[in-house]
Order: structure tokens, then C-alpha cells, then sequence
């Protein structure tokens, strides 16, 4: 398929016979046989339930699954709606399935959601993640309820989660995207996302599907466009979210990569609007917020802190190019404190992401070593973290990171000098 | 033609085209304001040149009307309004002269309470006739039926202060229920009805039939005491009248409905009530799934069965038969106007309903036809008549008949305001601008259309007879199925939607045919192996005979 078509014949074809929705739901995939069933099920039970006279798609964007996923797809029959729902559902239901462009990973996946929603003219579309084991079709009307019927155009997931689960969203990307782009939400990454029909004809004119950053950073370029483009935000709360058990996930140094890296890119992409952005606004949340105990996250402190040190000494030639002199000594001061006595502050890490942050900008080295870098001092981050709030409750987590996203706003200025700064 | 008096076909009701129709509707001879049965015979050429061939009348006998006729109070003569029973004979006769048949109303379900039967039986409770009424001495009988009439009624218990008793009425308070667990009821019934076959009527509309006996701990519905009676009914009509046939007004699920033909020994046809709305929602919906659905869940029926097909009749549109959700969707997209409704349905006429647009009206009775089953039209909609509906209760839809665009619209000589009803005059539906004179004028009216139509309906016995098989194209919003009897198949293809449509139907079966477009005869090519392509314009349909050439 050339660039122009990356739209099969037999998608355009299964999209002729849906000919127009009202409402889209998006799954990418890959390797999903195991779930897959389930989250169609799902989502299906969701809009008939929640929205019985919409006019429905399903859309299966498939990045090459080997396991049968696509034609699991294609064999789903439609569930039993009377034993679940008072009754069946007023109209057809389309399930759509093609293979997107692997290549692209989840951004030929999104871009292939983005066409169909146009193709079809859809109002709202949702994106739900294949493989969760906590998804409910109730879901499905918090996540497209504030679309359609509110008028929002964009609404990002509010999980919930253990309060040290989520670790790199609370310490780099939400608090940054609220003091870059002035808006705060609390997943800025989330898998389930939802936009509405004019968003999605505003991220398919946007070329950017075939970079890099694209392939798993998808949803922060997602969220970060909607608020750059002046459109409507809200925020979803959804429950908890468990992922079936996959191997082969991405390790910690390969997310940050991508994701921090996705976000930085957005940084270049918007630096117009976020330069020039002076406020920090609250998004609308809808929902129900439940409360439940959650299983603990483990994470090995003391062993995160060892990374950090080994990792400032290691890259000491590394960040010598990225960090300024005064941050890079206050860094190795740290790294020889003991365990127990180790600190690593607020102000001196929202420096830190800061600088990254331009250096990523003015590539004074290989991006993808810069990114590398970040992370043992990412560690060392959270290894401070844990230490401090070892025995913290909610409200004073809370209160803590409130006081990080504040650090994050009240240092931007110091983002902006380094980021104008020549190289 | 069919002739009713040489045809032995007792198959014939599988070929007809009903036009149901109120005499006091259709046009008034002696210009009393009232339309009547010599009025109804010398509009006959008239529904001959339509292409009808089976009259439904609405019942004509004697009542207070109250319920517009469903109350009667003599069963074996003709309300004075309408004429005499003579009156009926001659009509009758010349309907038969043109091979057309009559139906006509068993409404035997309930009487009016001023019928004498009744009267005689309130006036004791020793009176002989006190038996042949349900009574009660408290409200607490038969708890579980639910009452139909919604907006007027509270109970299905009404106190007589006579007799000092509760009697028993499904509809309203003023038709009391009929005792079935008495034989002379029965008997009676049958008496009834010989009178009417003697005369010449060719089938019988049972009225309200599920609900003619009552039983302690059940819905009072559908229950096989009824059904014994149905039986007992057809078997006398066979044995001594054959070739005439009973229709049941049982609004019912398919499964339930389904019932009413027995093992082919009680009714030979029934209304096929929830397929109805579910035409109007598919239309609003552009999505094919409601019909096919109800269809789909449709029980076989006997050989020598048949359902009834309408779009619109003398009720309202009635929304028993759909969900909770469905009827809600349906009041929202079609009743908005809040008093469009009544009880559980929309009292509109099919023109308002479709708002006057001609490509659906035409979809909507294309489909009509098409579909397996006999279809009725109701009087007016086939010059797209309007309805009213600030007339109250159901007369809205039953106003007078559009001739011209001339004094009464050509109904009636009689001062406008002596009219039974006022005529239809806003600037949209009145009958100075639909009517059938100007219609007639017209290859392309409505009227002009419906005619062609019918024709081709007609034409050939496998819309009556012939199987129905769905297509399932991807495309949902096209709704296609192959009709087949022998070896004459039809395909049709219908556009439930406002816009152009692509589909590719899986013909295979019939490789090598060639399609000809029924209405102009054209050939279009010829099927292979390959999906075949149709494009639709929006609401477009098309019927294709199926050719080996």
C-alpha cells in the first residue's frame, strides 16, 4: 500500500457498508486472541446500552497480530442482548477489521481509527485498549457520554490506581503537560481515550503518523493536539484498569524512550502555543468516582536508588552535555548520600525534566541517548518519592503532588529560557 | 379478473389486495352529511380501477357509536345512516359483479350496552339472558388482565347500578364482554354469522378476538378456551359455507398471533401487528434490522394461512407489540407532536406520518407489497390523504373521503357543517389539493402510482404465495429478499435510506438469470458469480423478476 491508500479496498468496502455512525469505537491490536473477545463484547453491550438509536461502528486497527487476532475478530457474533439488557438493540452493529500499517505501530493504528471516523462521520470515538480485564461497558458511556452529549471533544480516562502505581504520569507527564500547555489531566497517556468527530478530522490532517515518537507515544500527541488546538477537554472516571498478563512490554528505559520522548516531540510540535500559554486550568471531570482497595505496587527502592547512583556515574560524560553545571552538581552531591539520607527535591527534578527537555529540543546529542539518560536520574526520582511517602495516605500524596505540579508551573519560565536558548 | 362466483380457488384471500374502508366514509348518495352503502356501490368502479379486489368494510350495523361502530346493538341489519340491508344487498352484488370480494366485522367480543341483549340482562339477575355477560359481585376477578384502553379507562370492571353488579369490558365501559362459557352465546354467534354468509360475505374480520373468554390467574388473552371457540366457528363456516374465510384482530406477537390459525382449523388470517412499526422505525432508523428481526422470529403458518399486512388502518398506530425502548423511539421520531398520541400508539395517517414525503410513501408500500402476505390499504391513503387531529379519539384518520376539489371535496351534497366529520382543508393534505379527481389526471400521482403497483402485485401469485429468503448485504440500510414460488422468483431490493446507496448482493444462487426491473421492464445483467452491484437512489426500491433466458 502506498501512502495515499493506506486504506485497503476491503476496509473501504466494509466502511461503504456501514456508510455513516454517530458513534465509533476503536480497538488497536496486536496479538490480542486471548481478550479480544471479551473487550468487543464489551464494548458492544456498551453502546447498546447506553446509546440504544446512536448509530454504532466498531473498528479493529490490527498492527499484525500472529495469533489469530483479526479473524477472531471477524467470527464475534453478536451477543446475547436479552440476557443482558432489558432489550435488544434498535439498529445493525458493525465490526470493521483491517490491518494498519505495522510499520507505524499504534500510530497507523490511530490513523486508520482517525480515517474511519471521518470516512464514516462519526460524532464521538472512543479508543479502548484490547487486552484489559477491568473494562465494563459503562466505559463506554464515560468515556463518549461528555462527546456527545456535552459537547467536550476531547476526554482523557481517570483510573483507578494504586498511589504509587502511575509513577511516570505523576512525576513527569501530567504535571508537565499542565505547566506546558495549561491544562491539568491526570492521564495524559491513557490507553481509553475518546474524541469527537471534528478532533478526529483535525488529527487526520496532521502528518505526523509515520515519526517515530508516533509509535507508542500516540495518545500524548493525541491529548497535547486537542489542547493545542483550542478544543474542548474532560476527563472520565472509569475504575480500576488491569491489563491482561503480556510479556514483552516495553522496560522502564524503552517507556520513558518512547513516551517522554513522544512528549518532548509534542513540546517542539505546539512551542508556539505552550510559550505563549500563561494560565493552568482545571478540566472538567464527569463521572463517578469509586473508591476500592487496590493491590499494592511493588517496587524495589533500594535498588532504583543503586541504578541512580551507578547511572550518574556511568553517564557523568552524558550529562555534562545535557544538564546545566549547578543541576548536574547538585545531582552528584545526592548520588553519595547514603540510602536513608538520599533526597532528590522537587525543584531540583522539575529542573532536571526541564533541561532534558531542551537538550531534547536542541539535540545537542542523539535524542534517543538523551532519553536514555533520563532514566537512571528518573530512578533516583523514585526512589526519593517512595522513601518520603513510604507511610503517606492519600491526602498528604495528594498534597505532595500538588505541590510537584506547582514546582512544574512556577519553574516554566526557566523551561522557556533554556528552550529558546541557542544550542 | 377473479370472479368470486366461478373461481373455486379457497386459496383466493392469498392473492388478495384489501382495501379497508368506513361506508360512512366514502361518499353520501342521499346527502345527508353521511356516507352510506348505495354511495359505497357507485364508488366501486372506482376501487375496481385501483386494483382492490377484497372490500374490508368497518363495521355498519346498528349502534350508539360510541366506538364508531365496535359497539353494536342489532347484528343482523345496517345502521339507518347508511342505508338499509337491501341497500347492502345491492352493494354486495355489484361488488361481486366486478370479482370483488366483502369482508365484513364479527365484532362479537362485547356488545354495545344498549344492545337489547344486554339491556334485557342488567334488568335481573334471574333474567335469562343475565348469563350471557360477564358479572361480578366485586372488582377482585381476573386481576391479571391488563386494561387496553389506557387514556379512558381505569378497570375492566364497571359497576351497573341496575343490577346492582360489576360487568366485565376489555375496551370501553360501554361494551360489555360477551360469556363464551355459555353455548348460547355461541350458538347465537353462529346465527350471526349464517345470516351474514347467506347474504353473500365472503369473510369475517373477528374483532378483539383474544380476548373472548376469561379465566381465573391468566391475562385473560390467547387462552385455549378462545381458541376452542374459533375452532368450533370455522368448522360450521367450512362445512357449510366453504371458500369464505376469517381474519383475526389479534394484536399479539408472531408466537402468540401465530396461534390463531390453529393447526389451519381456526382463522386463515391474522394482522401481522408487531411487523407494522417496526416498517415506520426501520424507514426512520435507514437500517434493515427491525424487519428482519420480526420476521426472522415469525413462526411458520399453516398451508392454507396467511397474515394481513397494513401499514395504516382506522386505529391508531398501534405500539403494543415493540419494546419499551422501540416505543419510545417511535413517539419521539413520529408522534413529537404530543397529541398524535393515543393510548399506546400514534393516531396519524401514513401520509403525515412519512411527512408527505412521495419517495418514502412509495418505499414504505412497495415494501407492502412485497413482503409475504396479503395487504390492506386503508381508504385515502392511496391519494395520500391527511388526517386531523383535533377531532378527537381516533376520527382523525377517518374523515371523509377526497373526490375533488369541489363542494365537500365531492363527498357529500350536504351543507359542509352536516358533514359526520369535517373535511381535511389545510393547504397541505386538504382536498383541494389531494383529491382523487386531480389524481386521477396525473400518470404520476400518487394515485396513478399505487395503481401500478397494484397491478404488478397482482401479477404474479408469488408475492402472495411464494417463500421469502433475506439477502444479507453488508450494507445494512438495504433491505433485499428473494420471493420464489415454482419457478418465478422476485428480488427485491429496497433503500431504507435518505441517501444513495452501493450493495452487492450474493446472487449466486440464481447464476445465469437475468434480472428484469418489474415496473419498466427493462433486463439488467446478467447474474454471474461475482457480488452484483446495485446502486439505489435514496428510498429507491426495485422489484426484479428473475428471468432464465
Amino acid at each position: 500500500m502506498s501512502e495515499d491508500t493506506f486504506l485497503s479496498d476491503e476496509f473501504l468496502q466494509q466502511i461503504t457498508a456501514a456508510g455513516e455512525a454517530d458513534i465509533l469505537a476503536g480497538v488497536p491490536t496486536l496479538n490480542n486472541a486471548r481478550t479480544i473477545e471479551r473487550t468487543v463484547r464489551a464494548i458492544q453491550v456498551g453502546l447498546v446500552k447506553y446509546f440504544p438509536r446512536q448509530r454504532a461502528a466498531i473498528v479493529i486497527s490490527d498492527g499484525g497480530s500472529r495469533d489469530g487476532t483479526l479473524n477472531l475478530v471477524k467470527s464475534i457474533a453478536p451477543p446475547d442482548f436479552r440476557t443482558m439488557l432489558a432489550a435488544p438493540p434498535l439498529r445493525t452493529m458493525h465490526t470493521l477489521a483491517t490491518p494498519h500499517r505495522a510499520i507505524w505501530g499504534r500510530g497507523g493504528a490511530f490513523r486508520t481509527i482517525f480515517a474511519a471516523a471521518d470516512l464514516l462521520r462519526v460524532k464521538a470515538c472512543t479508543v479502548i485498549s484490547p487486552d484489559l480485564e477491568s473494562m465494563t461497558p459503562e466505559w463506554i458511556e464515560g468515556l463518549i457520554r461528555p462527546i456527545y452529549r456535552e459537547n467536550v471533544d476531547f476526554v482523557a480516562p481517570i483510573y483507578l490506581r494504586h498511589k504509587f502505581d502511575g509513577l511516570l504520569l505523576k512525576q513527569i507527564l501530567s504535571p508537565l503537560i499542565a505547566a506546558a500547555y495549561g491544562y491539568e489531566i491526570q492521564e495524559p497517556y491513557g490507553g481509553e481515550l475518546a474524541f469527537s468527530g471534528r478532533l478526529a478530522a483535525q488529527y487526520m490532517n496532521e502528518d505526523v503518523f509515520s515519526k517515530e515518537f508516533m509509535r507508542q507515544g500516540a495518545e500524548v500527541w493525541m491529548t497535547t493536539t486537542a489542547m493545542a488546538g483550542g478544543f474542548r477537554l474532560g476527563q472520565s472516571f472509569l475504575g480500576p484498569k488491569i491489563h491482561a498478563p503480556k510479556s514483552g512490554g516495553l522496560d522502564l528505559a524503552g517507556t520513558i524512550q518512547q513516551v517522554v520522548g513522544a512528549l518532548f516531540n509534542c513540546l517542539e510540535t505546539h512551542q508556539q502555543f505552550w510559550m505563549s500559554r500563561n494560565q493552568v486550568e482545571a478540566v472538567p471531570v464527569f463521572g463517578f468516582e469509586n473508591d476500592m482497595e487496590l493491590p499494592a505496587v511493588r517496587v524495589d527502592r533500594k535498588r532504583m536508588f543503586q541504578m541512580f547512583q551507578t547511572g550518574v556515574q556511568e553517564l557523568a560524560s552524558v550529562h555534562d552535555l545535557i544538564l546545566s553545571p549547578d543541576t548536574l552538581q547538585r545531582i552528584r552531591e545526592i548520588a553519595k548520600l547514603s540510602d536513608r539520607e538520599f533526597c532528590l527535591p522537587d525543584d531540583l527534578w522539575v529542573k532536571t525534566v526541564y533541561e532534558f527537555a531542551a537538550s531534547f529540543h536542541h539535540s545537542v546529542i542523539n535524542r534517543d541517548h538523551i532519553l536514555q539518560a533520563l532514566t537512571p536520574l528518573y530512578r533516583g526520582r523514585i526512589s526519593s518519592f517512595l522513601h518520603e511517602n513510604h507511610e503517606a495516605g492519600i491526602t498528604d500524596l495528594g498534597e505532595k503532588l500538588k505541590a510537584l505540579r506547582l514546582q512544574y508551573q512556577q519553574s516554566k519560565s526557566y523551561l522557556i529560557e533554556r528552550w529558546s536558548a541557542s544550542a | 379478473m377473479t370472479n368470486p362466483q366461478t373461481d373455486g380457488d379457497p386459496l383466493w384471500y392469498k392473492d388478495a389486495v384489501l382495501y379497508e374502508v368506513h361506508v360512512r366514509a366514502f361518499f353520501d348518495s342521499d346527502d345527508d352529511g353521511i356516507g352510506d352503502f348505495r354511495g359505497l356501490a357507485q364508488k366501486l368502479d372506482y376501487l375496481q380501477d385501483l386494483g382492490a379486489n377484497t372490500l374490508w368494510l368497518l363495521p355498519f350495523y346498528p349502534s350508539p357509536l360510541k366506538d364508531d361502530g365496535y359497539d353494536i346493538s342489532s347484528y343482523t341489519d345496517v345502521h339507518p345512516s347508511y342505508g338499509t340491508l337491501d341497500d347492502f344487498k345491492l352493494f354486495l352484488d355489484q361488488a361481486h359483479r366486478r370479482g370483488m370480494r366483502v369482508l365484513t366485522e364479527l365484532v362479537v367480543n362485547h356488545t354495545s350496552d344498549q344492545h337489547p341483549w344486554f339491556q334485557e340482562a342488567r334488568r335481573s339477575q334471574n333474567n335469562p339472558r343475565r348469563d350471557w355477560y360477564v358479572w361480578s359481585s366485586t372488582q377482585e376477578r381476573y386481576r391479571q388482565a391488563r386494561i387496553i384502553f389506557t387514556d379512558t379507562e381505569l378497570s375492566n370492571w364497571a359497576w351497573d347500578p341496575i343490577s346492582k353488579s360489576y360487568y366485565w369490558h376489555r375496551f370501553f365501559s360501554h361494551q360489555p364482554d360477551l360469556n363464551y362459557d355459555n353455548p348460547a352465546v355461541l350458538e347465537e354467534v353462529w346465527n350471526i354469522m349464517k345470516f351474514w354468509l347467506d347474504i353473500g360475505v365472503d369473510a369475517f374480520r373477528l374483532d378483539a378476538v383474544p380476548y373472548l373468554v376469561e379465566r381465573e390467574n391468566t391475562s385473560c388473552e390467547n387462552l385455549p378456551e378462545t381458541h376452542a371457540v374459533l375452532k368450533h366457528l370455522r368448522r360450521r363456516m367450512d362445512e357449510n359455507y366453504p371458500g369464505r374465510f376469517l381474519l383475526a384482530e389479534a394484536n399479539q406477537w408472531p408466537e402468540d398471533a401465530v396461534a390463531y390459525f390453529g393447526s389451519g382449523d381456526e382463522c386463515q388470517m391474522a394482522f401481522h401487528f408487531p411487523l407494522m412499526p417496526r416498517m415506520f422505525m426501520a424507514v426512520k432508523l435507514e437500517d434493515r434490522k427491525p424487519i428482519m428481526d420480526i420476521l426472522q422470529r415469525t413462526p411458520a403458518l399453516p398451508e392454507n394461512c396467511q397474515w394481513g399486512m397494513f401499514l395504516r388502518n382506522h386505529d391508531e398506530l398501534t405500539l403494543e407489540m415493540v419494546t419499551d425502548e422501540e416505543r419510545d423511539y417511535l413517539y419521539d421520531e413520529y408522534a413529537k407532536d404530543k397529541l398524535t398520541r393515543l393510548n399506546l400508539g400514534i393516531r396519524r395517517r401514513l401520509a403525515p406520518l412519512l411527512e408527505n414525503d412521495r419517495r418514502r410513501v412509495e418505499l414504505m408500500n412497495g415494501i407492502l407489497m412485497s413482503l409475504p402476505g396479503s395487504p390492506i390499504i386503508y381508504y385515502g391513503d392511496e391519494i395520500g390523504m391527511g388526517d386531523n387531529v383535533y377531532v378527537g379519539d381516533r376520527n382523525g384518520v377517518r374523515t371523509p373521503m377526497q373526490w375533488c376539489g369541489g363542494w365537500n371535496a365531492g363527498f357529500s351534497n350536504a351543507d359542509p357543517e352536516q358533514l359526520y366529520l369535517p373535511l381535511i382543508s389545510n393547504p397541505v393534505y386538504g382536498y383541494q389539493t389531494v383529491n382523487v379527481e386531480s389524481q386521477r389526471r396525473f400518470p404520476h400521482s400518487i394515485l396513478s402510482w399505487m395503481k401500478r403497483l397494484i397491478v404488478l402485485r397482482r401479477s404474479s401469485r408469488v408475492f402472495g404465495r411464494g417463500t421469502l429468503e433475506f439477502l444479507t448485504p453488508p450494507n445494512h440500510r438495504v433491505l433485499a429478499y428473494v420471493r420464489e414460488l415454482g419457478n418465478e422468483r422476485v428480488l427485491v431490493v429496497n433503500n431504507l435510506s435518505s441517501s444513495a446507496q452501493a450493495v452487492e448482493l450474493d446472487l449466486r444462487r440464481f447464476k445465469g438469470t437475468i434480472p428484469i426491473e418489474m415496473f419498466g421492464g427493462n433486463p439488467f445483467p446478467r447474474v454471474m458469480d461475482r457480488p452484483y452491484l446495485l446502486t439505489l437512489g435514496p428510498y429507491q426500491f426495485y422489484w426484479f423478476r428473475l428471468r432464465r433466458i
